[in-house]
């Protein structure tokens, strides 16, 4: 089982680096030097021959995305980093921030000398106060020592990052209602086209990409988009960062390479395993909003490819585990509480769907239900709800529970019918 | 706060974005700071010195969850409740802060020191079942003990000069 | 494939199996609309501005997308082939109607929009037809009210957005909102102020279900009592077009009209013009003829006095005075022109009240623009006057002109309502020439200008008048838009009707034995004071008004008048659109329309009348008339017609008046938006209310020696009166403000017959004159 640990730097340095010169030391910013002595365009080409895949959930290719961005439009080009990770079960790029803010700076002024741009902006969500102030120093160190400011990239061609916190609303991790929440409005998504390459912050051309994603760049651009492709698989390449929680002995991060490590050994050879005793039940491998798989798929190598073909998604990589003490009509109505309480409301069938979601499982769970009838009534509902929405949220929040109920039908008939008691938590402390 | 000291605080961000609107969001988490929250006059303050309307204000305000339009407490305590914390326990360690505090589920104490909220998660689902106070780092794993230290310690300290939510 | 020989700009698609054309960048759900096909909606109304798609009701099947796609946000293209009632279609219709109710109580048998409700509409049509949710609805606390005018039902909201980007985008007052998220999102003012404006009503028009509904309307009738007519306003010079709601005679109701008039008002009307409509039953409504002879003062039959007029009139030696005020329909004007040719041996004068003009000729030659012109243009310039208060649903337009890339710009002495959303040059009253110097580069840059004038400012200050003429003459591509400072000024002035000063000059000659007024109380309006001693003069008075009047006591005969929204005819809009009034209801039996009694008299004076319906009139006046050439009644249909420019002639071709000499503050009148006479006798519009005072920059009022909370003493050479005083930094030094329009009060007296400029000496009010 590969774990290479190679991309995030300060995971192969082993320590944390959040000042500028440990950061050099530890060989910070030679991947800028490089993507400077090679012309925008070539740059471009090496994200492209990486086959990096945007971390935040959609998993499109980087390269691909920063080349629709028009050229010479005679407004400006911004770059947004979307650091607002609130998928449930997600905290990779909290870990990036907190340890490796430069390798974020670094990625990101990378990218900004391929697009073309003289401003960034780093969205980070409210609660992540503590590590906006990281941010914030680093940010501000990198700028006296001339890594940001006017001659960013070289003489005269100037680039600076702006820190832009968030204050507590999950969709504006969708890139459109991030936007929106960035220009100062409500958090909504926008209709789509225009897309943000051609029409994004203030109307302007903009390149939307996770932390995780630009964190990637510097050893790409200074090790070789060659070296980064042959990690993983054809379709999968290089290094993925996984968040593991729930019922595991050791939540954390892990970086493993693409498709050479399996949902199985990430959670028992990583993660510490389960409780003694105890069996995996239920997984969501990429975030709250995939479909939730059984024991049956824990062999399934984690790459893109692979989870789709169990069903699931590989999504921002926030895996949550659930062993056989839990009940899934709980776990799925804690969900669906999440999304109606997320829902940003500007659609119907997501402002109305998952809030008729979360009631009905609440009943079923307080023993209210309703049996088959209720079973019934969600099936046509989530009909109603996915692919005829705005955004993807409401798509989010019916498939974990849409594959739930398919997974675990009998389970769901049952606590329509009795109603479910709490199970014992686990309370120990995790090891490590 | 005054709109001249907000404009004060405004006048280096104006030039970081193209459109005077970005700055609606940062003028409120930072009039946010003085009193922990939002009463109306805070929010005609950030309407005045951006030039948006007040209502429009509060229709941002109103949106995020960690912006406050009614009084809380000295110090918010916010519970994960999402799915992670609640498999280890989140349900349990909220309940027992409640009963702490003497609460009936979220709300205030009467003393106006804490509020009591369950929130979506945090962000540490390592951590988890853990909790925030204001926005300060995310707290875990918690036993029932742990949190009942940190209530007591943080009703012996002081209240904050600024309050970061 | 698109057809060959067909434009580029043309494309060619299915729906529903039907092949449909429909210019590119036309919305789907627009392109299905124009074959009949119904694609229901609810968020999507392109008058506010970019579609949102936020509701989904409009879910089609497009070959080849994924997915279901939005109709109201996707553009027809070459051979796309769309479903709008296939399984898949309807199923995800059904569904959005469902989740709609989920949370929507079922209390349309209570609700003030069941009846004529969207979304009962849709849920029939494309609906589930009972709703499955066991669910408790949600709730929010009880209905309260936005405003006095308007109530909010927040249950009922189906988060549309559309009042909303109203408030925000349209009438940009910032003042409606969403707060919170979710599905506990609802609409609400900042802390729950009330929502003040002068457009608020359109709100009620925009929700499509019963969330917001009309406090004045709230419980009178539901739709099955009602019989709606589309009308004109008669407001204001701008000729918004409406719909009145009648039920049992009475005006229940103004609404925007659901097919707007896309020229003039967009389907927006102004909240004065919607909710003036009690005043027809007004205390001061004249229910019935009066008549005063050897009995006594007393009421009679309509009958009765027109006969007795009749007799009056029917001495080929008198001499014959006939006033026409404001608002007067053209047939009107053309009747009273062809009485006046058949009493008093056709010596009679007919003249209007209003401002005479001279000096505006140049101005009124140039190409002229329609408001929809605004849309397009590169350079808006707005000379004088305030559109905001005296036009309002302009202020509209020139919003959506800036947000359409126009350079806005407002010149002139007067604080304005759009002062926000232009570059303002206020200017020192008297000085408007100067500002006209200022812009001169800015509009011969342009290609694309509208320029909007004002009536009455412009009058007051002929060498702006010229040099702004000549300005736009200069420029290329460069239209103007006079804005009129009343209603029936551009009808009677396409007549060759001219103003009243002649007239009053004959009376105070002695050379008038008789004065009919129409619709007007000259003692109320310019030097009122003159024309009530000169009054005194004439042995018989003959008043045809609406309501009471300081001329009813005096009059020997009052005739009844029919309102705009009773009566029929066409009114000329200051674009020059001559549109057409329906009769909504008829709240007062004993009145008649003044185009009926004059057609009465001329046939009681024993003439032969060709004319018996206002269409027969119109026809006629359209042969006689060049600015009317051409223009059928029947056709005017609920678009009206352009008339053609008139040169001015005879009376009104007199010289420029004069810069006022003297001492004392340049007055500035200003006209409030909920100031003019129907504002005060409606009482929905009590709360708004602007009453008559003088306003005064505080240096001005310190200079004077005069307090915030004191009345003043305003003279001027054309009389004096007490008022109340605001102060505030909005207003110049060195002028007067003087708000007018409550009727109580005519301030309007205080100004010159010839719409020249005044000075007014204000002071302290001695005691006696502030208590009484
Ligand atoms: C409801 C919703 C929430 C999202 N939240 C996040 C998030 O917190 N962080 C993130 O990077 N992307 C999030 N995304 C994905 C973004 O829309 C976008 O695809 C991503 O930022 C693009 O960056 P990438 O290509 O580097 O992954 C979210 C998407 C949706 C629909
Ligand atoms: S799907 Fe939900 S979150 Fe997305 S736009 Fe619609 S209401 Fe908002
Ligand atoms: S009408 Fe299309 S989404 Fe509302």
């Amino acid at each position: 089982m590969p774990v290479l640990n190679s991309v995030y730097r300060h995971r192969e340095f082993g320590d944390t680096l959040t000042s500028l010169a440990e950061y050099e030391r530890a060989g910070g910013y030679l991947g800028l030097q490089d993507a400077l002595a090679m012309t925008p365009d070539d740059a471009l080409y090496a994200f492209h021959r990486s086959g990096l895949r945007g971390r935040g959930g959609a998993g499109f290719p980087m390269g691909r995305k920063a080349s629709f961005l028009p050229k010479d439009t005679g407004k400006p080009t911004y770059i947004v980093v979307n650091a607002d990770e609130s998928e449930p079960g997600t905290f990779k790029d909290r870990e990036i921030i907190e340890h490796n803010p430069f390798q974020l700076i670094e990625g990101i002024t990378i990218a900004a000398h391929a697009v073309g741009c003289e401003r960034a902006y780093i969205y980070i969500r409210g609660e992540y106060e503590h590590q906006a102030q990281v941010l914030d120093s680093a940010v501000e160190q990198a700028r006296e020592a001339g890594r940001l400011g006017p001659d960013a990239l070289g003489p005269g061609r100037p680039f600076d990052i702006t820190v832009y916190r968030g204050a507590g609303a999950y969709i504006c991790g969708e890139e459109t209602a991030l936007l929106e929440s960035l220009e100062g409005k409500r958090g909504q998504p926008r209709l789509k086209p225009p897309f943000p390459a051609v029409a994004g912050l203030y109307g302007c051309p903009t390149l939307i990409n996770n932390v995780e994603t630009l964190a990637a760049l510097p050893p790409i651009m200074h090790r070789g988009a060659d070296w980064y492709a042959a990690m993983g698989n054809e379709k999968s390449p290089g290094t993925k960062l996984f968040s593991v929680s729930g019922h595991v002995m050791n939540p954390g991060n892990f970086e493993i390479v693409l498709g050479q490590t399996t949902l199985r050994e990430l959670i028992y050879d990583l993660a510490g395993g389960l409780r003694p005793g105890r069996e995996v039940k239920a997984v969501w491998p990429g975030g709250s909003s995939v479909p939730v798989i059984g024991v049956g798929s824990l062999d399934v190598p984690l790459d893109y490819e692979a989870l789709n073909g169990v069903g699931t998604f590989l999504g921002s990589g926030g895996c949550i585990v659930m062993d056989d003490s839990g009940c899934i009509v709980r776990a799925s109505w804690r969900l669906a509480q999440f999304y109606q309480h997320e829902s940003c409301g500007k659609c119907t069938p997501c402002r109305e769907g998952t809030g008729w979601l979360a009631k009905i499982l609440g009943r079923m769970v307080h023993g209210e239900g309703r049996g088959e009838e209720d079973i019934r009534m969600l099936e046509s509902l989530f009909g109603r709800i996915s692919g005829r929405t705005l955004c993807p949220l409401a798509d989010g929040a019916v498939m974990p529970v849409q594959s739930a109920l398919n997974l675990f039908r009998d389970e769901f008939v049952r606590v329509a019918e009795h109603g479910s008691p709490r199970p014992v938590p686990m309370m120990e402390a995790p090891v490590g | 706060m005054t709109v001249h000291e907000l404009d004060e605080f405004l006048a280096p961000l104006r030039p970081q974005y193209a459109d005077p609107r970005s700055l609606i969001l940062p003028a409120l988490k930072h009039v946010q700071e003085e009193t922990g929250w939002l009463p109306p006059d805070a929010m005609a303050t950030v309407a005045e010195a951006t030039g948006f309307s007040q209502a429009y204000v509060e229709s941002i305000a109103t949106f995020y969850d960690r912006l406050y339009v009614e009084p809380v407490g000295r110090r918010v305590i916010n519970v994960c409740v999402t799915l992670s914390c609640m498999l280890r326990g989140s349900d349990e360690i909220f309940e027992h802060i409640a009963d702490y505090l003497g609460l009936d589920g979220e709300g205030t104490t009467d003393d106006g020191m804490f509020t009591l909220h369950k929130v979506q998660c945090i962000g540490a689902c390592d951590r988890a079942p853990c909790l925030q106070v204001d926005a300060g780092e995310q707290i875990g794993p918690l036993e029932p003990a742990d949190a009942t230290c940190l209530i007591d310690d943080l009703r012996d300290e002081p209240a904050p000069a600024r309050y970061c939510r | 494939m698109a057809d060959q020989g067909q434009s580029p700009d043309i494309v060619t698609l299915t729906i529903n199996g039907r092949q449909v054309t429909a210019p590119k960048g036309t919305m789907l759900v627009d392109a299905a609309k124009a074959v009949d096909i119904e694609i229901p909606i609810f968020c999507y109304e392109p008058r506010l501005g970019p579609p949102v798609g936020a509701c989904r009701m409009c879910l089609v099947e497009v070959e080849g997308m994924r997915g279901l796609q939005t109709a109201c946000s996707t553009p027809v293209a070459d051979d796309m082939v769309v479903q709008t009632e296939s399984e898949v279609a309807k199923d995800a219709q059904d569904g959005v109607l469902e989740l709609l109710l989920a949370n929507h109580p079922l209390d349309c048998p209570v609700c003030d929009k069941g009846g004529e409700c969207p979304l009962q509409d849709r849920t029939f049509r494309f609906g589930p037809g009972e709703t499955r949710t066991l669910e408790p609805k949600l709730h929010f606390p009880k209905p309260l009210d936005l405003s006095p005018l308007v109530a909010l039902d927040r249950e009922r909201c189906i988060a549309c957005y559309r009042c909303v980007r109203f408030s925000q985008d349209v009438a940009e007052d910032g003042q409606l909102t969403f707060q919170e998220r979710g599905d506990h999102t609802e609409i609400a003012t900042f802390s729950g102020d009330p929502y003040e404006g002068r457009f608020t009503g359109n709100t009620i028009d925009l929700c499509p279900v019963g969330a917001l509904t009309s406090n004045p309307y709230r419980f009178v009738s539901r739709p099955w009592d009602i019989k709606n007519t589309p009308s004109v306003c008669a407001g204001c010079s701008m000729g918004c077009n409406l719909e009145v709601t009648e039920r049992d005679n009475e005006v229940k109701r103004l609404t925007g009209r659901p097919d707007p008039n896309m020229a003039v008002e967009e389907g927006w009307i102004c909240d004065r013009g919607r909710w003036g409509y009690p005043a027809l039953r007004s205390a001061d409504r004249i229910p019935h003829a009066v008549l005063v002879d050897q009995v006594g003062r007393r009421g009679v039959l309509l009958e009765r006095a027109l006969a007795e007029v009749a007799g009056m009139l029917i001495n080929r030696d008198l001499r014959i005075g006939v006033l026409l005020g404001d608002p007067v329909t053209v047939e009107t004007g053309f009747l009273a022109q062809e009485l006046a040719e058949r009493v008093g041996d056709g010596r009679a004068m007919v003249r209007r009240t209003g401002i005479p003009g001279h000096g505006l000729g140049p101005l009124r030659a140039l190409p002229g623009a329609q408001m929809d012109e605004l849309d397009a243009a590169d350079v808006v310039l707005v000379v004088g006057g305030d559109p905001a208060s005296q036009q309002p649903v302009a202020e509209l337009r020139i919003r959506k002109a800036r947000r359409h890339g126009a350079r806005v710009s407002m010149v002139g002495p007067r604080p304005s309502a759009l002062d926000d959303a232009c570059e303002v040059l206020r200017t020192t009253p008297g000085h408007l020439v100067d500002a006209i110097d200022v812009m001169r580069d800015r509009l011969l840059g342009s290609s694309r200008a509208v320029v909007l004038w004002d009536e009455a400012d412009l009058a007051a200050e002929p060498a702006a008048a010229a040099a702004l003429a000549e300005l736009v003459a200069a420029t290329p591509g460069a239209r103007a838009l006079e804005m009129c400072a009343d209603v029936s000024g551009p009808g009677l002035r396409a007549l060759g009707i001219p103003a009243a000063g002649g007239l009053l000059q004959a009376i105070e000659a002695g050379h008038i034995d008789v004065l009919v007024t129409i619709a007007c109380d000259p003692t109320a309006g310019p030097e009122g004071t003159r024309w009530a001693t000169a009054l005194e003069g004439v042995g018989t008075i003959i008043e045809m008004g609406a309501y009471v009047s300081g001329l009813t006591d005096r009059a020997t005969v009052v005739l009844p008048l029919l309102t705009p929204l009773e009566e029929e005819g066409v009114l000329v809009s200051m674009a020059g659109r001559a549109q057409r009034l329906r009769p909504g209801a008829r709240e007062c039996e004993g009145a008649a329309a003044a185009w009926e009694l004059l057609v009465a008299l001329t046939h009681r004076l024993g003439r032969a009348v060709p004319d018996r319906t206002p269409s027969q009139a119109f026809s006629r006046l359209a042969q006689r008339h060049s600015a009317f050439a051409g223009l059928d009644y029947g056709a005017l249909g609920t678009e009206g017609a352009v008339i053609a420019p008139v040169e001015a002639t005879g009376a009104d071709a007199g010289t420029a008046p004069a810069q006022p000499a003297g001492d004392g503050l340049l007055v500035v009148p200003c006209r409030p938006v909920f100031g003019d006479a129907d504002a005060f006798r409606s009482d929905a519009l009590e709360p708004v209310r602007e009453p008559a005072r003088v306003c005064l920059a505080p240096a001005e009022a310190e200079r004077l020696g005069v307090r915030t909370d004191a009345r003043v003493h305003v003279r001027t050479p054309h009389g004096e009166m007490v008022l109340p005083l605001e102060v505030g930094s909005r207003y110049h030094e060195g002028a007067a403000y003087l708000v007018m329009g409550d009727p109580g009060t005519a301030a309007e007296r205080l100004l010159p017959m010839d719409g020249g400029a005044v000075r007014a000496v204000v002071g302290v009010a001695a005691r006696q004159e502030v208590s009484a």
